[in-house]
């Protein structure tokens, strides 16, 4: 690193603790590796993927994602996840994933494959290369697409979708009997 | 003696006359056997031995007759390297069984009490390369191949007797340690020439517990190269937990007044009433008769008990098989199941002591499926030591969970759930480790190599 390097780092960290007011970091907010590929941060990880489409595959994810009026309430029968974002790049031609979601990925990958197969190789089919959920590759296949966050935040690292869906309801209740 | 009431003659579809007893075979009750781990010191003696010993490995021919003795062999990694397994065949075996158990304990949460550090030292060693696993209903058959074995073993000095560990039915009846029915449940697999009469389980793909067949996925899961090797082989878990009586005791007298309250929160942390008799049949009060009656005790779901009122989520026997509960994730518990043969050790504490004896008691856990290290992963990470799946939080399994002075135990109540604290660890982990069960010919086979 030479001197101009030095200069410029310590005057990034001058104007960062300046816009941050030195406020010190707080341990629940620290993330991790999630393993292999990717950022945990308490309960949570996170999962990115930038990767080639088939020829027909961002027509299809479309015409699957307009059908739905882009509404993946399927997905909520998964249990474990938090968000899906699908986004097409370079004029259609890359497919840009990312989720978040409770523990690791692969835990439950063989049951995915089992459970709802025909709707995962529905939309992940449509990326080149995709083996099929049943094929005894697939973990490989998906971590070597995966590319690991930089930095990655969320509000609460300790709630799971389970824990929040329970709180939910315990929030209800209460109301409920509050306005008796 | 086909055991009619117990099973119903089905399709053989799988080839049981290459299959070890010991993966499908019902322990006899009582049980009587012993486990001997031995190190190999030479290759070419440890494979004549090999060779020798295969006409006394027993196949799962008729395997709902549990009459005679039976003999079963295993490796472990560490084995198969000393026994000079060709380079792609050693290579071809799943990361997490190269690595063995110690390896994987943070995946495992095999951590604190249970870490590796803390294992018996017979534990630590590499030098456990062949297991040998004899099982018989009395001490006179178990003797009589006992001594068939090692005479066999006594010609070849390649191959050293490590260590022997003897086991019992604890305790008379076929109670475990903590003095419940033990070993009831099994999956049933399909093609096995004989069903369960579970009206709520569908016999599950074989390839799940036996490699060369089709699995739940219609697929394969990753086996060991060549195909003849693998084929009618599985993989084996074998874990030695210790169990504190005693502690389960104190803890029970601890968090209920009444004898009646006391056995009422034991069965609801098992599942079961000490007869085996499971609490969804009769919530109120233990009905031996149940307990004792193989065709019943064991034929139910949960579907008509989603609230876990009766048998609360939390629970050991419903966190090892959820069986049709509505899950908080997603989950198929097809996938999660393996084939238990477990057997308890040691002298038994006297009926509900609170006092620890210093005696060593408890379980060597012995399970089998096709891709055993990843369930093993599962259920120790999601069903066992978390509670996640049932919207419990971290809450851990009661009898197998790492719990150490710090478990909750939540049964589902009106208005609000109780929940009890404080829990200890009531089985450390003493010691484990995989082995690969080759198929009766795949011993041939590498004998011959």
């Amino acid at each position: 690193m030479n001197i101009k390097q030095l200069t410029q780092d310590a005057g990034l960290k001058l104007k960062l603790y300046l816009a941050t007011l030195g406020e010190p970091l707080d341990k629940a907010h620290e993330v991790t590796s999630a393993g292999d590929a990717g950022l945990r941060s308490g309960e949570l990880s996170e999962l990115t993927i930038i990767t080639d489409l088939k020829p027909d595959g961002a027509r299809n994810l479309r015409t699957i994602f307009e059908t739905l009026k882009g509404n993946l309430t399927g997905a909520r029968k998964v249990g474990t996840l938090h968000d899906m974002r699908f986004v097409f790049l370079e004029n259609d031609t890359k497919l840009l994933f990312c989720t978040c979601y409770d523990g690791d990925w692969d835990t439950y990958i063989n049951d995915f494959a089992t459970k709802i197969p025909e709707m995962m190789d529905l939309i992940f089919g449509n990326i080149e290369g995709w083996p099929g959920i049943k094929s005894p590759t697939v973990k490989e296949f998906i971590l070597s697409k995966q590319i690991t966050a930089s930095a990655w935040f969320v509000s609460h690292p300790n709630l799971t979708v389970a824990d929040t869906t329970r709180l939910e309801k315990i929030g209800a209740g209460l109301n409920k009997l509050l306005e008796l | 003696m086909f055991l009619k009431n117990l099973f119903k003659r089905t399709a053989e579809k799988i080839a049981l006359h290459d299959i070890q007893a010991i993966i499908l075979r019902d322990r006899p009750l009582p049980y009587h056997g012993v486990n001997v781990f031995l190190e190999i010191l030479n290759p070419a003696s440890a494979k004549a031995f090999l060779k020798e010993i295969v006409p006394y490995v027993t196949s799962a021919k008729n395997w709902w007759d549990n009459n005679d003795a039976w003999l079963a062999i295993a490796f472990t990694y560490e084995g198969l390297k000393k026994l000079e397994l060709p380079p792609s065949t050693l290579e071809s075996f799943p990361d997490a069984f190269k690595k063995g158990m110690a390896a994987r304990s943070e995946k495992l949460m095999d951590i604190n009490e249970n870490a590796p550090e803390k294992w018996d030292p017979v534990f630590k060693t590499t030098s456990n390369h062949i297991a040998v696993s004899i099982t018989a209903k009395n001490l006179d058959d178990l003797n009589a191949k006992k001594t068939l074995a090692l005479q066999v073993l006594e010609k070849y000095k390649g191959v050293k007797l490590c260590f022997q560990a003897d086991f019992d039915t604890p305790i008379e009846g076929n109670f475990n340690h903590f003095g419940f029915r033990d070993g009831i449940s099994n999956p049933e697999i399909e093609g096995s020439g004989a069903e369960q009469l579970n009206s709520k389980e569908r016999p599950i793909k074989a390839g799940e517990f036996i490699m060369g067949y089709a699995n739940e996925a219609g697929n394969h899961y990753p086996m060991p190269q060549p195909l003849e090797f693998a084929r009618n082989g599985t993989f084996v878990i074998f874990r030695k937990y210790h169990s504190h009586v005693a502690a389960f005791n104190r803890y029970l007298q601890e968090q209920a007044k009444t004898k009646d309250e006391q056995e009422l929160l034991a069965a609801k942390m098992v599942g079961r009433w000490r007869s085996g008799a499971p609490l969804n049949m009769c919530p109120f009060k233990d009905n031996a008769a149940l307990g004792a009656d193989t065709t019943k005790n064991n034929d139910f779901d949960f579907s008509n008990d989603q609230n876990g009122k009766l048998v609360p989520y939390s629970s050991h026997m419903r966190r090892m098989n959820p069986r049709n509960s509505k899950m908080a994730v997603m989950s198929d518990v097809n996938l999660h199941r393996i084939i238990r043969k477990g057997v308890g050790y040691g002298p038994a504490l006297p009926n509900g002591s609170t006092k620890d004896d210093g005696k060593e008691r408890g379980l060597y856990f012995i399970a089998f499926s096709a891709k055993a290290m990843e369930t093993l992963e599962f259920l120790q990470r999601e069903w066992v030591n978390s509670g996640n799946f049932m919207s419990l939080k971290n809450e851990k399994d009661p009898v197998i969970g790492l719990n150490e002075g710090k478990g909750t135990f939540t049964l589902p109540g009106e208005p609000l759930p109780k929940r009890f604290t404080g829990m200890p660890t009531f089985n450390t982990l003493k010691g484990g480790m995989y082995l690969f069960m080759p198929g009766i010919n795949a011993i041939k086979w590498l004998s011959e190599l």
